[in-house]
């Protein structure tokens, strides 16, 4: 009984396709031959009227002249810039074949191309916005702990430069010698490729803190060293004179008056340090320049690094702000 | 309570203070005048060590203090604990008063005996307030520096030295930096510490100390003393020294 009904159903449906395609076939095959044909000679209107006269298929049909003529039609329109057209032509394949892959990829190249420039570089910017501010947060970090350190160390440089002690002065004074006369780029490639063949091997991280670290160091100890030298002898004789010894004064007296003097030209340092870490990316760091660099070369995006700047500026302006305001706050005791 | 023994200080070839012998007595007010680049600041400055003698003695109650001699044969200072510990008994006024423009006057006051004497924060403050008091700066307390008139700071600067209760309080031009019509108060505070028996050195130009309250007077010139005696005979009639005598006409 069911082998009856199987067998009677086999039979059937070949003969029905079978009779449906004899009926079409050389029709819409042949228009879509002519159609070609046109296209190479050249005479794309004609060939546009017959790839739209081929009508989709009845259900249970070959689609594929259907398919081929709409796809010719939407190229020629495509090129024609009539978007809006090539899209319709996409859009009736895909109603019949939602997964055609080439519909779809030229329906996305009409989209792509029908956006504006200012909305592109918004959805690119949706697409690769999260890569580039999670390497920014490397960059920031970097930041961050440079510019703690290096006022800390570059401190205790400044000390050991103004100290009477010459064999420590001039030690300092080679150090800063060394680290402001050499580009930042040599120290970090020193750092992360040269020692280890001496047989100190660091991380990318470790490498860059210190390179940076140093550098940084090295000029905010000469900034440093300049502002308590700009701080009025008598400061430290009246310092003295109620008893304070020589570090006390330094502590209490001398130093805390240097801060507001210290904060624009250390904010100027910082604000290079922002894009000095960029240089970072060379020693195999991944931060924002790094991050920006590799979807560049993938993409040639140009709005990639358009966005990278941005994010830079950002960072600057938000530091060149805090600052001011830091300087205020420190002047209070001026009278203005 | 302080005595200076051949006192000696050179700056390069010019003799500053040569040979120089002073004694200060306890509760004496010594007044020093001079003209300028006579020697008398850089004297002070050797009392309370700012500046380094070049040969001669300093002694404290008796005791040679400050320096010791190296291997050759020359006077060194002391480490530097003790010579700010000496100086800690010795109050300075400077001529440009100095005071610390980060801090309001109260806290000017009350840094040397906190930091210095490692006194409470309390204690320092009910001291302070009432040195302020004293000079006549108890609304000012709360302002920075910048924002009071040379008097007013020349005030805070003494209420800053007797902060730390010293036993000698020098004062280094005290109102030369000073508007005329703001000398008077200064004066009259420093006036009022006198009668209230504090040892004290003057170094002025300012011959009202001198008449005013003064023990003795010290007339100084090219590093000497070349006259030493009471205020009454410095501007009596008799006064024979042709030097002292064209000085005082100049600033009388």
């Amino acid at each position: 009984m069911l082998a009856g009904t199987l067998s009677l159903l086999l039979s059937v449906l070949p003969a029905r396709s079978a009779r449906a395609e004899t009926a079409d076939k050389p029709d819409r095959y042949e228009l879509l031959a002519q159609g070609t044909r046109l296209v190479q000679d050249g005479n794309l209107d004609a060939a546009l009227a017959l790839f739209r006269e081929i009508p989709p298929p009845a259900p249970g049909q070959d689609a594929g002249a259907f398919v081929r003529a709409r796809m010719e039609a939407a190229k020629i329109l495509f090129s024609r810039q009539e978007y809006d057209e090539s899209a319709g032509m996409c859009k009736d394949i895909l109603a019949k074949l939602p997964d055609n892959l080439e519909a779809k990829n030229l329906l996305a190249q009409v989209q792509a191309a029908q956006t504006p420039e200012w909305l592109r570089f918004l959805k690119d910017m949706k697409t690769y916005l999260p890569t580039l501010l999670k390497a920014s947060g490397m960059t920031l970090l970097l930041v961050l702990i440079t510019m703690v350190i290096s006022p800390i160390c570059g401190l205790f440089i400044a000390l050991g430069r103004i100290s009477r002690l010459k064999a420590l002065s001039a030690f300092f004074w080679c150090f800063i010698w060394m680290f402001r006369g050499t580009p930042l780029l040599l120290q970090l490639f020193f750092i992360y490729y040269g020692l280890p063949q001496m047989g100190v091997t660091l991380k990318p991280f470790t490498a860059a803190i210190i390179g940076l670290g140093l550098n940084y160091s090295a000029y905010l100890a000469e900034i440093m060293r300049g502002a308590i030298e700009s701080i009025d002898a008598g400061q430290m004789e009246a310092a003295k004179a109620i008893g304070m010894t020589y570090w006390q004064a330094m502590r209490r007296i001398i130093i805390p008056q240097t801060y507001k003097r210290l904060v624009p030209p250390v904010g100027n340092e910082f604000i290079a340090l922002i894009k000095d870490t960029a240089l970072v990316s060379t020693i195999a760091m991944v931060e924002l320049m790094r991050a920006a660099d590799q979807i560049f070369n993938a993409t040639f995006n140009i709005f990639i690094l358009v966005q990278a700047a941005i994010i830079y500026l950002v960072l600057t302006s938000i530091f060149t702000v805090s600052f001011r305001k830091i300087e205020d706050r420190l002047g209070v005791y001026e009278n203005r | 309570m302080i005595e200076l023994q051949g006192v000696v200080k050179h700056f390069g070839s010019l003799k500053a203070v040569d040979d120089v012998d002073l004694n200060i007595e306890k509760g004496e007010r010594i007044v020093i005048i001079g003209p300028s680049g006579s020697g008398k600041t850089t004297l002070l400055r050797m009392i309370n060590f700012l500046e380094k003698m070049d040969d001669g003695k300093i002694l404290l109650d008796g005791t040679e203090v400050g320096y010791r001699r190296d291997k050759k044969g020359r006077l060194v200072l002391e480490k530097p604990e003790i010579i700010s510990a000496l100086r800690s008994e010795i109050g300075m006024v400077f001529q440009h008063f100095h005071l610390f423009p980060h801090m309001t006057a109260l806290q000017n006051v009350m840094e040397g005996p906190i930091t210095v004497k490692r006194e409470s924060r309390e204690k320092a403050r009910e001291v302070a307030l009432d040195l302020l008091g004293k000079v006549g700066l108890m609304d000012k307390k709360d302002a920075f520096p910048a924002f009071l008139s040379g008097g007013q700071k020349q005030r805070v600067a003494i209420a800053r030295a007797l902060a730390m209760r010293p036993r000698l309080m020098l004062f280094d031009e005290p109102t030369s930096a000073l508007d005329p019509e703001l000398v008077g108060e200064v004066f009259s505070t420093i006036k009022n510490l006198a009668s209230e028996g504090m040892t004290m050195v003057i170094v002025t130009h300012q011959m009202g100390f001198a008449r005013e309250m003064a023990d003795r007077v010290i007339f100084m010139d090219n590093g000497k003393f070349i006259f030493e005696g009471q205020p009454g005979d410095l501007f009596s009639s008799h006064m024979e020294n042709p030097r002292v005598k064209t000085f005082l006409k100049k600033v009388l």
